[in-house]
């Protein structure tokens, strides 16, 4: 057949040239294509954090990946992707993974985070320092569960926790029947981000009554910050200061309009960026109103610094100090003034000051007032948490749906009750009440003025994208928004840019924080080669079948046959 | 599953091509280029087919899980010009019988695998990700070799001017069956919801069923005479 073959194309390709180009090309063209692949499944993941801060590398700092999928109870684990379920995750098992020098580890989290139990939640809250402080070589994804991705997990547990427990009848089975997964991601390697702006904002209300006002400043960094940027909403860290933060401006603003309630304070506002990464907004703000420019607010006389932090939930309320006010200053003024308010309006709230030295030998600063303090602007942090190391600051498990704040029973939500204390107390030093001989319980701001569903919403379109430092750039969505409410409420509205140094970066971020992830069913290569000896078997007994047809042609003749016969 | 796992397809689909080839004496007839102008004839068939698809049938509207019979039972009705493919690249065959119904029946299948399968194997069992459909697919295609040769069968005695009354009505109900084999075999996936693996079962066992039959009436006229 072969010589009648090759003689039928030599005529055809003889015949004409062009035919052969025509034919062969397309066929070499084929031949050398590259593959699209259809996956099992296709799923988008999330990096853990990868960013150097001052010259200090933090998080995971690959983001390839194409690897077969494993689970903890796996003995082989290296260059496999461990896969672990939240609800499963420990971490001595995460460790252990990496301890194996495993390829990369998926943890996948539940679509519904308020349906996990609070003990899991704070277990995870209190890994993601620790988890981020480590720095890991292999990629660490995150992943939100569906139900493909759910049986590829309960799949891969089935495979993983049978390994070596089995006759090798029962493996060879194993392997016909068993599926296993490759997981292969689609981006490229991770890279610095160069030139990457940080954009604060900030706005002012000018003081009645001349110059040489002092001035307020209230300050609140809105960025996020969890164990993967892209999951960080950070609900309560900062959303509930920036959300009171531009409360606060709406209401002096509706104050400094009437000349009857016109102040003679200036407030300054500012919204800073890269909060988490040790306040680089405010830094370098600091920096080039105080060093670099003749004539400032920050520069003249200013009477204190008010940095909101972490205010949406619980019944405490604590005042971080650096030095503890000296009686008589700004600063004892609203300390006294936040504890009458507390204790006459709002007895259910816990009002403290909590001092702690500025320690400069330390990493990362603790709250923001200490860069105030660092340039000896007299400034304090209010928060409803004791302390600055509680992971309930930098977790990605501060969402609107999980945070404490939307489970609240009864009463008045946290934020709003807060916003009302503050936004008194700032009052009562700003029109000098308690001099005046205001009452404790006298109430400046009825009902209608503090608005919870207006906090409430502002909270929500917070929280409705992640707001990671990396992920915020400065035509980003949240910062011109940001910029346009406070243009509403304040004068002279201005975006604030920090850049990093070329030579001794202070942060430097890294790309490829979100990528596609396939999940390719793939058999092991024994298979193959089961496979093909029995289609060796099965043309086996296909040529013996085809050979002896005339067998089965012969009985059906004779079966016929008797019929003709009697004719 | 690479290359390997293309080739175990390719080999499983391909193979019984050639040995029915071998072992049924074509290759002394010089019966290849016949084989390439059956399968050409195939080709053009099958454009013609489309070409009146395409032009005549409205696209389904209905629902996503509805099966439109009445549709699909037209459109296999326009199968009827594979019968009169074969018929018509038969009869400008000149030899036994048996020449003619392998000739045809081998071109066809043959042209039928290259255009239909070869590529989604190239494609799709070259790639990472492994589906148990590719063998499937070679299995159909040894099962569609079969179907092709009763096919043919029962088209050369359909043709035959000295086929007895009696054999008239089994060789049309064959000949129908034949031609709504496919639209058959959806029919009962949808009604039944049978898997992929039942699926080439029944596909089996109905050409085994179509082939046996066709088989005993051919020998019964042949060797009547």
């Amino acid at each position: 057949m072969f010589e009648e073959a090759s003689e039928v194309f030599d005529n055809m390709f003889k015949s004409s040239f062009p035919l052969t180009f025509i034919v062969f090309i397309p066929a070499v063209l084929i031949l050398v294509s590259p593959l699209p692949a259809e996956a099992a499944h296709e799923f988008t993941v999330y990096r853990m954090q990868q960013y150097d801060l001052q010259g200090q590398p933090y998080g995971t700092r690959n983001a390839i990946l194409n690897t077969e999928a494993r689970t903890v109870e796996a003995e082989v684990l290296s260059r496999r992707c461990v896969i672990m379920r939240l609800a499963e995750f420990s971490y001595e098992e995460y460790q252990k993974a990496l301890r194996q020098s495993a390829g990369a580890v998926v943890i996948i989290l539940p679509k519904n985070m308020s349906a996990m139990p609070q003990d899991i939640v704070q277990q995870f809250m209190e890994l993601e320092p620790e988890m981020l402080a480590t720095e890991t070589i292999v990629p660490v994804y995150f992943a939100m569960e569906d139900d493909e991705l759910l049986s590829i997990y309960t799949q891969t547990l089935t495979s993983s926790s049978s390994q070596g427990s089995l006759s090798a009848a029962e493996v060879l089975l194993h392997t016909a029947t068993a599926n296993g997964f490759q997981m292969v991601t689609s981006g490229a390697q991770s890279k610095a981000i160069s030139d990457w702006a940080i954009t604060s904002l900030e706005g002012r209300l000018a003081g009645v009554g001349g110059e040489d006002l002092p001035t307020i400043v209230v300050v609140a960094h809105y960025d996020s910050f969890g164990v993967a940027p892209w999951l960080s909403y950070g609900a309560d860290s900062n959303g509930s200061g920036v959300s009171m933060l531009l409360e606060l401006a709406r209401l002096f603003s509706k104050l400094y309009t009437y000349k009857r309630t016109h102040a003679g304070y200036n407030l300054l506002f500012f919204v800073s960026g890269g909060g988490k990464f040790n306040y680089q907004g405010t830094k370098r703000w600091l920096e080039d109103n105080l060093d670099h420019t003749d004539s400032s607010l920050l520069q003249d006389n200013v009477a204190f610094v008010l940095c909101l932090d972490t205010l949406g939930s619980g019944d405490n309320l604590h005042l971080h100090v650096s030095k503890p006010p000296k009686e008589g200053s700004p600063q004892y003024t609203l300390l006294k003034e936040l504890e009458l308010v507390a204790e006459s309006q709002y007895p259910e709230v816990k009002f403290s000051m909590v001092h702690k030295k500025i320690n400069l030998a330390d990493d990362m600063l603790a709250w923001e007032h200490e860069r105030f303090g660092i340039r000896r602007l007299p400034a304090f942090t209010l928060s409803h948490l004791p302390s600055h190391r509680l992971a309930q600051r930098v977790s990605i498990m501060d969402s609107r749906s999980v945070s404490p704040s939307s489970r609240h029973g009864a009463g008045e939500p946290p934020a709003g009750r807060n916003s009302k204390l503050v936004a008194e107390a700032l009052a009562r030093v700003i029109y000098n009440l308690t001099e005046k001989g205001a009452p404790g319980d006298l109430q400046i701001f009825t009902e209608q003025m503090v608005q919870d569903e207006q906090l409430s919403a502002v909270v929500d379109w917070l929280t409705a994208q992640p707001r990671a430092a990396q992920l915020v750039d400065k035509d980003s969505s949240v910062v011109s928004t940001l910029e346009y409410h406070l243009g509403h409420y304040l004068k002279d509205v201005k975006r604030h840019y920090v850049k990093a140094d070329k030579r001794d970066p202070e942060f430097v971020f890294y790309d490829q924080l979100k990528q596609t992830m396939n999940a390719y069913r793939v058999k092991p290569a024994i298979f193959d080669l089961l496979l093909a000896v029995c289609i060796a078997a099965y043309l086996g007994v296909m040529y013996l079948a085809i050979q002896n047809f005339g067998v089965l042609y012969g009985v059906v003749r004779r079966i016929t046959q008797p019929k003709t016969k009697t004719h | 599953m690479t290359l390997f796992h293309f080739g175990n397809c390719f080999a499983l689909a391909y193979f019984p091509y050639f040995i029915t080839y071998k072992c049924s004496g074509l290759s002394e007839y010089n019966a290849f280029w016949r084989c390439v102008q059956a399968g050409a004839t195939y080709l053009f068939v099958q454009l013609c087919k489309m070409l009146f698809l395409a032009t005549f049938f409205p696209t389904w509207e209905g629902g996503a899980g509805v099966y439109d019979f009445v549709g699909e039972f037209m459109k296999a009705t326009v199968d009827l010009a594979d019968l009169l493919g074969l018929h018509l690249v038969m009869s400008r065959n000149a030899g036994k019988g048996e020449y003619k119904i392998m000739v045809a029946a081998m071109g066809w299948a043959t042209a039928e695998l290259v255009m239909s399968r070869c590529l989604p194997l190239w494609v799709g069992a070259r790639g990472i990700e492994f589906d148990w459909k590719y063998i499937q697919m070679s299995f159909d295609s040894n099962i569609s070799l079969v179907h092709y040769i009763a096919m043919a069968a029962v088209v050369w005695m359909f043709t035959r001017y000295d086929l007895p009354k009696s054999f008239r009505l089994p060789v049309t109900v064959l000949l129908a069956l034949c031609v709504y084999k496919a639209f058959l075999m959806e029919l009962f996936v949808h009604v039944f919801l049978l898997g992929s693996w039942t699926v080439l079962l029944v596909k089996a066992v109905l050409t085994g069923a179509i082939s046996l039959c066709s088989l005993f009436l051919f020998v019964t006229l042949v060797h009547s005479n």
